[in-house]
């Protein structure tokens, strides 16, 4: 639980230049699986949150997750160059709204990152009626992106 | 046994009102997950939940027709059936290939129920009340399954009505009226008697399966 180091301005420089690199170098094969992978650690960190609040509400286990979740969610966004739509050829949910409708995308991604923020800042307060509420608007940014830009299986 | 020669009891009372509330409760549990409402999903899964266990104990302590060991017929039986088959005949219960019909619907029920128990949503937040005892991974991997089964479980229940549908209109060899009442019509000559159940035995399904089910909704946590 110590890999998150929440240097947020770190963070934000190394999200710009994997971002940036991916775009250049990656093919859009291993910039789909890179943002999957990203998106499952994602999942994996608010499903870790849901266990604590549900459970134990360990202060620590919610901080590691809730900080997991912000770095990861600062990242997401760069991973969405253009090509790596269906139009790829590689199989993605990713609509092509993301690209068409870009500026939309990109808030939406931004806001994640604020909401994302905000949980890692009180999760390790103790005050477990705040954690939960802000990790249900955080949840909302998850599935109101997910409506309008991943396709339904 | 009946006072009324002419119609003979085939169905319980359990079998029956499992029959009916499992169709319903599958059409909420199928409109409730299209439309996300995972809250009413989840009820309609445990409600399912309680009803399959219920049946699968009543197919060892129900009453003759409701019971595994009386319609489940290895391969000879099966084959003999449909090789002489007489659609206006009536079975004492489901017939023998149509009582495996029946299991394959009722593991199929089970399986989606159970892995709805540990599956987990793409974004983490839904999941079922087991999610917790397994990983983000695993959690998905069930949420596949729970879809996968579910297809094709559609695809024998359109096999179950097809069937249905082939004594009912075709031969007017009727099967849901029995579902309904309990009673179809003696054949000619026939000395089947009414089915009985044990009270008992319903009391004790009803309590453990209460038991399970209440246990399952808390995630196996206690206190």
């Amino acid at each position: 639980m110590t890999r998150v180091k929440p240097m947020l301005l770190t963070a934000f420089a190394a999200a710009l230049v994997a971002g940036g690199a991916l775009a250049s170098a990656a093919s859009p094969a291993e910039t789909i699986a890179a943002r999957q992978a990203n998106f499952k650690k994602m999942g994996g960190a608010m499903k870790a949150l849901k266990d604590e609040l549900g459970g134990g509400a360990d202060k620590a286990k919610l901080l590691a997750a809730a900080r997991t979740l912000a770095a990861t969610a600062r990242l997401q966004g760069g991973l969405f160059p253009a090509g790596t739509g269906p139009s790829s050829g590689v199989k993605t949910d990713a609509l092509p709204a993301i690209w068409t409708q870009k500026p939309v995308f990109d808030a939406a991604a931004g806001k994640l990152v604020a909401e994302a923020d905000k949980l890692a800042g009180i999760a390790g307060s103790g005050n477990t009626a705040a954690v939960l509420a802000q990790f249900k608007v955080v949840g909302g940014t998850c599935a109101a992106c997910h409506r309008q830009f991943r396709a339904e299986e | 046994m009946s006072t009324d020669t002419a119609r003979v009891k085939v169905w319980d009372p359990f079998v029956r009102v499992f029959h009916w509330s499992l169709i319903t409760l599958f059409a909420i549990a199928w409109w409730s997950g299209e439309n996300h409402e995972m809250e009413r999903h989840r009820q309609a899964g445990y409600a399912i939940f309680a009803l399959v266990l219920f049946r699968v104990f009543w197919g060892f302590a129900g009453s003759r027709t409701a019971r595994f060991a009386t319609f489940l017929k290895g391969p000879g039986a099966v084959i003999a059936y449909v090789k002489a088959h007489d659609p206006e005949a009536p079975t004492d219960g489901h017939n023998p290939l149509g009582g495996w019909s029946v299991a394959v619907l009722l593991a199929a029920v089970l399986a989606i129920t159970v892995a709805g128990l540990f599956a987990v949503d793409v974004d983490g937040i839904e999941s079922g009340p087991l999610a917790d005892w397994v990983s983000f991974d695993a959690g998905r991997m069930a949420s596949e399954w729970h879809e996968g089964v579910f297809k094709a479980a559609l695809t024998v229940i359109g096999l179950h009505i097809l069937a249905i549908g082939y004594y009912q209109v075709l031969n007017a060899h009727d099967l849901i009226g029995p579902m309904i009442t309990g009673k179809r019509d003696r054949a000619k000559g026939e000395i089947t008697t009414d089915v009985t159940w044990s009270p008992v035995m319903a009391l004790i399904g009803m309590a453990g399966v209460a038991a399970l089910t209440w246990a399952v909704m808390g995630g196996f946590r206690f206190g």
